[in-house]
């Protein structure tokens, strides 16, 4: 057992002294290189880096051979010191582009040499590839609220850029803090402005660079930059801001929480109560009528209702003499009433603008208390001028006053004691007034009613008392007539409506009239207030 | 309370007309400034010189930005042909490959380039238009008969042979135009010139293989564009140079 393991360590001694003795003496060929890459950084030059083997402990010595294409020339490396060592570098004289090169390094050393494989380039054009760009600088412009980056950075070295032999691409890579980087691609040459950014925010910024589509450039060196964060400067000013505010504001609060009722009382005022004044709550709670009604109209002053009637009594009033005006007590008895002493000619003024006095109205109270438009009486005193001094100003507009019923009367009324003319000077005589139209009065002559007319038994003469309208004319003439049936009442109204109607006389016939001297009334016979109609 | 409720009825109707206004002012404003605008841009007035320079520039400019569309899409052609039929790079292949238009003198670099006469550089840009025409047109062909690409790799080839004739057709008024300013001699080839018909009619390309045509053709389009380029920073530096 011993003995074996003696021999087997003695056996691997012996082989180590062997290998160590033959690696001490013998130089063997070097290995082979091998052909890292090649790099042209300005599309004019390229160096080429090849990979030493093993140099078979013997100084070794590597010389790199090239071919170009269509030529079967060999050249060797006309530089292997400018791009450091293991390194071949091709100058301008040398590089051509779009021409295939076929490269192969050999490893020389005193036993022998090594040649590595073949390496080809099919074109300068790919195997460019840019230094970075040189000098990047980044600046923080704050001015204003908005804050930038301002990016400046020059072309990558030994790159011609004038003559438009490369077209030089850039890129610009920022990155805030640990987000995702965000790539721009400036089209100027030299510089680049970048606007999203954060103010307080840290960002990281560098560029490469890119010759005619070729491979990208390495990173430059970052830059790092810091936003300066505006609300850290402006601390102090908020907060003595915000400790400025909080005081009045406290304050207010409590001025409002202690004086609640107050602001209450002023923000909602109670509404108040109804209340009429004079009148107690009280008085009226008990109920008593008596009390009620002096409570509620013991305080106001009407004027006296007779009062009032005389006013109009008065301004209606027409008489022949001032002293029966004057004297006469009827009068503040009656109401509304027209008193027309017989022989005293009514005369109506007419708006229209003839003269002539066919065209007005007239109404004549005869002696029989009739009122006879033909007769020109002593006196022409029109209705509104006739009375008493205190109507006469004020009687146009007590006639218009008085229009306010369409269908008031007019009472005609022969007075027995001034007059003495007529036998029937007790008699009135009652005529419906069918408008009072400003300073015309309308009066509807009634000739039967003359023959007994009382006021109480009017009713019974409404048939009778009631006048046809006779015509319309315009808006200011209504032409009235008492409708009869009688001929010869008609033709008494025939010669009256002569004169009084216009010349238009547009008459149909009635029942028994004659021509163009009676009307015909529409629908009951009547004229309506309301002169809707007209009388044909 | 009733002011208060018609006052906004007071004070809206006019702010609304006085918006209106603005809004119409400034839509005006803008087409005017816009009109007044293009029409400087367009038509060019007063002198004719300085009008030609700046056209010429523009034209420079559609012609640079056409050939390097059609160079990105020859790249994107030929990396799918790579992708699909040629996975395995080939040693062999290096040897055969041949452009048909290597007998075309053309720069290799950027000094070579400038060195050059304007007229000679534009020749080699009128060459190698010329001299792609026929091929471009007949490998379409072949894809679309034989199915060879998928349905993209068709479209691109008719796009590629439309553009060169495209790119063809606008070098040539650049050089017309550049003719009429006198930046060149007239001694520049036209389209019937016999040096481009001749490139057109060496009938090697129809033995090319179509890898070697799409890899040659990636190649040339890339050297026109450089060489407008730099021919557009020779005659007019002072715009995007």
């Amino acid at each position: 057992m011993l003995r074996a393991r003696m021999r087997r360590r003695l056996g691997l001694a012996v082989l180590l002294m062997l290998s160590a003795a033959l690696r001490c003496r013998s130089a063997s060929p070097p290995g082979k290189p091998v052909l890292i890459g090649c790099r042209s950084p300005e599309k004019e030059t390229f160096t080429c880096w090849w990979e030493p083997g093993f140099n078979g402990g013997l100084p070794t010595r590597h010389r790199l051979f090239y071919e170009k294409e269509g030529s079967e020339e060999v050249h060797e490396c006309p530089d292997y010191w400018s791009a450091g060592k293991n390194s071949c570098f091709f100058g301008k004289e040398q590089t051509s582009i779009w021409v295939e090169y076929s490269l192969t390094v050999v490893a020389f050393n005193a036993l022998g040499n090594t040649s590595s494989d073949l390496f080809k380039i099919d074109d300068v054009m790919k195997i460019v590839k840019p230094y970075t760009p040189e000098n990047v600088t980044v600046l923080v412009n704050d001015t204003a609220n908005t804050p930038y980056l301002c990016v400046s950075w020059n072309h990558p070295p030994k790159v011609d850029t004038k003559s438009g032999w490369t077209t030089i691409k850039y890129e610009l890579r920022v990155q805030k803090e640990d987000n995702k980087p965000e790539i721009f691609h400036p089209n100027k040459k030299n510089s680049f402005k970048v606007y999203n950014v954060d103010p307080g925010a840290t960002y990281t910024v560098d560029m490469r660079c890119q010759l005619d589509q070729s491979s990208w450039s390495e990173w430059s060196t970052a830059s790092v930059v810091k936003i300066p964060n505006y609300f850290q400067n402006e601390k102090p000013f908020w907060i003595l801001v915000s400790i400025f505010s909080v005081i009045p504001l406290l304050a207010t609060i409590c001025i409002v929480v202690l004086k609640r009722k107050f602001v209450k009382q002023w923000l909602l005022p109670p509404v108040p109560g109804p209340k009429i004044r004079g009148v107690d709550v009280q008085l009226l709670k008990s109920g008593r009528a008596e009390d009620v009604i002096n409570a509620l109209i013991g305080n106001q002053n009407f004027p006296p209702a007779a009062a009032w009637m005389d006013q109009t009594e008065e301004y209606l009033l027409v008489s022949d003499s001032n002293d029966w005006l004057l004297t006469d007590p009827y009068i503040s008895q009656k109401k509304k009433s027209l008193v027309i002493p017989a022989g005293v000619q009514l005369e109506i003024q007419c708006r229209t603008s003839a003269p002539a006095q066919s065209d007005c109205e007239n109404a004549e109270v005869g002696k029989d208390g009739k009122v006879e438009p033909d007769h020109l009486a002593q006196t022409k005193e029109s209705v509104l001028n006739v009375a008493a001094p205190s109507v006469s100003s004020g009687s146009k507009e007590a006639a218009s006053g008085n229009a306010a019923g369409p269908t008031g009367y007019v009472d005609i009324q022969q007075h027995k004691g001034t007059q003495g003319a007529g036998p029937n000077a007790a008699q009135w005589d009652y005529s419906w007034v069918k408008e009072v139209n400003g300073e015309t009065i309308f009066i509807l002559k009634n000739e039967d009613a003359a023959a007994g007319l009382d006021v109480p038994g009017w009713e019974e003469n409404t048939a009778a008392d009631y006048s046809r309208v006779k015509e319309v004319n315009g808006d200011d003439v209504v032409l009235l007539q008492k409708h009869d049936s009688a001929d010869s009442s008609c033709k008494k109204k025939e010669d009256r409506s002569a004169e009084w109607t216009n010349q238009k006389a547009k008459s149909r016939h009635g029942s028994d009239c004659g021509k163009g001297a009676c009307l015909q009334i529409a629908g009951n016979g009547y004229v309506d207030s309301v002169p809707r109609f007209y009388v044909e | 309370m009733f002011q208060l409720k018609s006052w906004p009825q007071f004070v809206l109707l006019p702010l609304a007309a006085g918006v209106c206004a603005v809004w119409v002012g400034m839509v005006c404003l803008v087409f005017c400034s816009r009109l007044s605008g293009m029409k400087a841009a367009s038509i060019c007035g007063n002198a004719q010189a300085e009008c030609h320079f700046l056209s010429l520039a523009n034209l420079f400019d559609r012609v640079i930005q056409h050939s390097a569309r059609m160079h990105g899409i020859s790249n994107d052609l030929h990396s799918e042909f790579e992708l699909y039929f040629l996975p395995s790079k080939n040693q062999v292949s290096r040897v055969g490959r041949n452009c048909h238009t290597s007998n075309i003198l053309t720069p290799n670099g950027k000094e070579n380039a400038q060195r050059i006469e304007r007229e000679e550089l534009t020749e080699v840009i009128m060459k190698l238009l010329a001299a792609w025409r026929d091929p471009l047109w007949h490998f379409h062909q072949s894809v679309a008969r034989n199915h060879r690409f998928n349905g993209y790799g068709s479209n691109k080839s008719l796009e590629m042979s439309d553009m060169a004739h495209e790119l063809r057709k606008g070098v040539q008024k650049v050089v017309e135009k550049m003719q009429t300013l006198g930046v060149i001699s007239n001694s520049v080839g036209g389209l019937a010139s016999p040096e481009a018909l001749l490139a057109a009619d060496g009938s090697g390309w129809r033995f090319m293989k179509d890898s070697d045509l799409l890899y040659c053709f990636r190649r040339d389009s890339n050297k026109i564009q450089n060489y407008l380029k730099i021919l557009k920073c020779r005659i007019v530096p002072e715009h995007g140079c």
